[in-house]
């Protein structure tokens, strides 16, 4: 009841203002007539009797204004009111205005782009899964305690059966398919995966049906197909009648049987499948993967209720174990012996933990870039509040008490804030799609969705608020707390030496802390340096790339090797061309494979390839001792292998191991030849031991072309997408790249932390020079009458000139010593990224210190100028 | 302009000796809900009964009255109306709910509990 009257009469009062005004109006008139009545019957005159009454009910605005403070609904009206004035305000002064809200935009834009990126790549979870609380990531790990993201399929049957923590565990593994259905065929990558894959993540299809139990069962049985939504509106031309037809996937028909949800791309982030075929087709599709041994399979599982990751870790890890005693398992450090459970996640737990530390560093710098912004702009209100302090003394002088007074300066501080939000989220958007554009090897599908959702626009309205409430409150609050009457007295006297000291920290804290961010820069940009120059132990220039999936084009063993033999033969007849070869991992792309070899009774895990003749000829690794590979090593002759100098060292015997047998997966095999170390998945690794194995023995379907020329001549690439189209009409064109476009993926994590520091260190300059230059420019004009008294006195310009200046260099100083002290603790956290740059590196240090010193110069010389041509008889009039 | 000093007798109340006080804090609501509980009664009646039967020793502010009216009738206790008075004027006259006269009935308890508390802790030490 009360509630309803609350509301009721509340609307009432909202919807008829003044009517409900002249009511009340009507009442206080009603106590005044009828004093002012009382008054006259004990005779004193109608005049002396409305005087005192009005003495002893008060004044009729005070009344009313109490009597409508209350209810809720004059909160809204005033509320209302004070939005209304602070846009007025606002308005007043547009250029202030804007150069606030582009303040705070440029802050809020930085952290709300990182935070963006962090919500795509880590809380967002994975788009088209249901419950994804409940399902659980599975990790093998080895014995040597490495975490692998992949198991076997054995592993995962086993698991599937016995497991009583997951009510249902699920398997996927990549395939390149090359599919036909309308028009030309489009090579994609899509996902091998269990028939419970898609009942387990709980996702539904948008058209047709996902797999039946029974299409998984048996090998080869059920050739059936589920499409992306994205890959069904591009190469099926959105067409509802192809549920249900056949298409060629990989040279074979497949019938399409579904299309799955609108944005579901698979469960890796960044790397999008556009289609699933069931895991038992994969003898027909990938049919060199040892299905039962080799660790290819992701898997993931949904957990019982009330089963926490833990509890299925231990029942796992137990499960793993016993398979691989009762199978008698040799107990290699590859071996498997436990399992680590991770809640889902589009990223692998081992991946997860360095994005996160990455994204980590760059929310705060981001966040440092906020403060710098919100700090500028409470000094600008600051300032502002000073010239305001009149208006808010006559405001108050007319009865508007100090909440309310605190409310509208709130009100328009928030708005300002509000503003800034809107700005910075319009940059968020801008720089996801900038920074999704990042270049990225061509054959990894690698697709960022950065761009904001929901959550990031709460996120950055919360935060901008935050910071208004922070920066802004405190000038807020001093204007209003500073005696009323005393700024009515001197308006234009305001402020003493104590609010120059907080201005003054305030702007010594901005410059430092972004020369903190512009030092964090230049030392990414130094290690991008030190990446592109080092050495990776092969000639990157003059060499043209391509990889090849010859099984996804329905190709087999032999078709294969006679595809990349003309291929190989046409493309060496070719002028200029020096050397070609093939090898079934490029370096530096991010990957590896491992192997346990055996030798002298030791067992040592090394990772390996498989190459072509002429390989190291190709990218110029010199040859130590022995012999490269020869066609004469074929698939009859005796195994051999080719090891880098670390695994001889390993091996023992001083390194002299040519012509000792290892085996090598199983098989003996004999070292023909050591070549140097190079580096091989990552630059920053420590060089394990590598062992090339000749393709001519162990194959592998998928090769990368790789070819030096002698020339810089561009058209090869062209030439040899020619010569694969002449061998193979069907065949997609290849996309050709450089050695170093193919291998910049490794530096990407440089490369995006140089762009993003630097931008924001770049961002926090700007920020703070403004900060500098107002603080100067403020300093100066306040100082007008000494400035004149002392040149009317005589002193020279330059005098004045170097007095100003000396003032801005001074904090400057003070800056500089502060910010680089911080960075050298900030800088210890990045130090994982950097390749041995230092993170103490001198040279970025001293540099941005001078590049600093002389933005400050500029920003203090500026003011300074006007200061010392300004005429002394002016300045003295002015006041 | 001399003659403008006014005796401080007659600007307070009604002239009485005893000095006026506010209302004891808390205690406004009750009272108006007593005063209305014998009859309906415009806003300046209230104020003049209240002073009247407290033989001028509280003196309502019109600002608290009209709030505290405003709060009654949200709270549900009073309900209110346009009427004549007997001068003829247009006036808001308030009358009790039965959920006021409830609310009365808690308040005067209450009240007297906490006054013969005080009274009582008063009298301890004497």
């Amino acid at each position: 009841m009360s509630l309803w009257r609350q509301l009721s009469r509340g609307l009432r009062v909202l919807a008829r203002r003044s009517e409900s005004d002249a009511d009340l109006d009507d009442e206080v008139r009603h106590f005044y007539e009828e004093t002012e009545k009382s008054y006259a019957a004990r005779g004193i005159s109608p005049a002396e009797a409305r005087r005192l009454a009005r003495i002893e009910i008060g004044d009729a605005t005070v009344i009313r204004e109490r009597v409508r403070d209350y209810g809720w609904e004059n909160l809204v009206g005033t509320i209302w009111a004070d939005l209304r004035l602070a846009t007025r305000m606002l308005r007043k002064t547009p250029v202030f205005t804007a150069v606030v809200v582009l303040v705070i935009s440029l802050g809020s834009g930085a952290v709300t782009t990182v935070f963006s990126a962090m919500n795509s790549l880590l809380l967002r979870p994975v788009p088209g899964v249901a419950d994804h609380g409940q399902l659980a990531a599975l990790q093998p790990i080895r014995s040597d305690g490495v975490l692998l993201q992949q198991g076997s399929y054995r592993e995962y049957a086993y698991l599937r059966e016995r497991s009583r923590t997951l009510a249902e565990i699920a398997a996927w593994g990549k395939v390149a398919l090359t599919i036909a259905g309308k028009g030309e065929g489009a090579t994609i990558w899509g996902n091998l995966v269990s028939g419970n894959y898609f009942d387990v993540l709980g996702a539904h299809p948008s058209l047709g049906r996902f797999f039946l139990a029974d299409e998984d069962r048996t090998p080869l049985a059920a050739p059936v197909i589920v499409v992306s939504y994205a890959f069904w509106r591009s190469h099926l031309a959105g067409d509802p009648s192809v549920v249900g037809r056949s298409v060629l996937v990989n040279g074979n028909p497949f019938t399409l049987i579904g299309v799955a949800g609108k944005d579901f791309h698979g469960t890796y982030t960044g790397i999008r499948a556009d289609a699933w075929v069931p895991l038992m087709m994969q003898p027909l599709l990938r049919p060199r993967a040892n299905l039962d041994a080799s660790s290819w399979l992701w898997m993931f599982g949904r957990m019982n209720d009330g089963i926490t990751t833990a509890a299925a870790q231990k029942e796992l890890g137990a499960l793993v174990s016993s398979r691989a005693e009762a199978e008698g398992e040799p107990r290699g450090p590859a071996g498997f012996r436990s399992m680590a459970v991770f809640p889902f996640s589009g990223l692998p737990g081992g991946e997860g933990v360095v994005i996160f530390r990455l994204i980590a560093v760059l929310l705060g710098t981001a966040t440092l870039v906020l403060i710098i912004a919100g700090v500028n702009v409470g000094a600008m209100l600051a300032a502002r509040s000073a010239t305001r302090g009149r208006e808010l003394a006559v405001r108050a002088a007319l009865g508007a008490g100090r909440t309310r007074l605190l409310r509208q300066l709130l009100t328009e501080i928030l708005l300002l804030f509000t503003l800034g939000a809107a700005g910075g989220f319009a940059f968020a958007v801008l720089a996801t799609a900038a920074l999704e554009q990042l270049p990225v090897p061509a054959n990894i599908p690698l697709q960022l969705e950065l761009s904001p959702d929901a959550r990031v626009m709460t996120f950055c309205l919360g935060t901008s608020l935050l910071a208004g409430l922070v920066f802004g409150l405190w000038p807020a609050l001093r204007v209003v707390r500073t005696d009323i009457t005393a700024r009515m007295r001197d308006g234009a006297q305001t402020g003493g030496s104590g609010r120059n000291l907080i201005g003054r920290t305030l702007i010594i804290g901005q410059l430092a802390l972004s020369l903190t961010l512009l030092v964090a820069a230049g030392l990414f940009v130094r290690a991008l340096q030190r990446g592109q120059q080092m050495d990776p132990g092969f000639t990157m220039s003059r060499v043209l790339t391509t990889t090849f999936e010859a099984e996804s084009w329905g190709y087999d063993e032999s078709r294969s090797r006679a595809f990349y033999g003309s291929l190989r033969d046409r493309v060496a007849a070719m002028p200029h061309v020096a050397a070609v070869s093939y090898t079934s991992r490029l370096p530096l792309t991010g990957g590896s494979s491992t192997e346990d070899i055996e030798f002298d009774g030791k067992t040592i895990n090394v990772q390996r390839s498989s190459v072509d003749t002429s390989y190291f000829a190709a990218l110029q690794i010199p040859l130590l001792q022995g012999r490269a590979f020869l066609v004469s090593d074929n698939a009859h002759s005796q195994r051999v292998a080719i090891v880098n100098q670390s695994l001889a060292r390993r091996l023992g015997l001083e390194g002299a191991v040519l012509g000792r047998t290892i085996t090598f997966l199983g098989k003996p095999t004999t070292i023909v030849g050591i070549v140097r170390d190079t580096k091989y998945a990552t630059l920053g690794e420590s060089t394990p031991p590598f062992a090339y194995l000749p393709l001519s023995q162990v194959w592998q379907p998928t090769q990368t072309l790789v070819v030096r020329s002698n020339d810089d001549s561009e058209w090869l690439g062209p030439a040899i997408q020619q010569v694969v189209i002449a061998l193979d009409p069907a065949l997609p064109r290849p996309k050709m790249s450089s050695m170093s476009e193919a291998t910049s993926i490794v530096l990407l994590p440089q490369r995006a932390a140089a762009i993003v520091t630097g931008a924001l260190g770049l961002i926090g300059l700007v920020l703070a020079t403004m900060g500098l230059y107002g603080t100067m420019a403020y300093s100066v004009q306040r100082r007008t009458r000494e400035i004149g008294i002392r040149v009317a006195l005589g002193a020279q310009r330059a005098t004045v000139l170097s007095m100003v200046v000396r003032e801005g260099m001074l904090l400057t100083g003070m800056a500089i010593v502060v910010g680089v002290f911080l960075a050298g603790i900030a800088s210890q956290l990045i130090e994982g990224f950097l390749f041995n740059v230092s993170p103490l590196d001198a040279a970025t240090y001293v540099g941005m210190s001078f590049a600093f010193l002389f933005v400050a110069f500029v920003a203090s010389y500026l003011p300074a100028r006007r200061a010392a041509l300004s005429d002394p008889l002016l300045a003295l009039r002015a006041e | 302009m001399t003659d403008r000093i006014v005796d401080a007798s007659l600007v307070k109340g009604f002239g009485l000796d005893e000095p006026t006080t506010d209302v004891i804090q808390g205690t406004l609501d009750m009272l108006i809900l007593k005063t209305l509980s014998l009859e309906p009664m415009h806003g300046f009646g209230i104020a003049r009964r209240i002073e009247q039967i407290s033989k001028g020793v509280f003196k309502v502010n019109p600002g608290s009255l009209l709030t505290a009216f405003q709060r009654l009738e949200r709270a549900g206790y009073l309900d209110s109306e346009w009427h004549q008075t007997e001068n003829g004027r247009r006036a808001k006259f308030y009358t009790l709910t039965r959920p006021g006269r409830k609310q009365l009935d808690i308040e005067t308890a209450d009240w007297a509990r906490r006054v013969s508390a005080v009274t009582r802790l008063l009298k301890a030490d004497g």
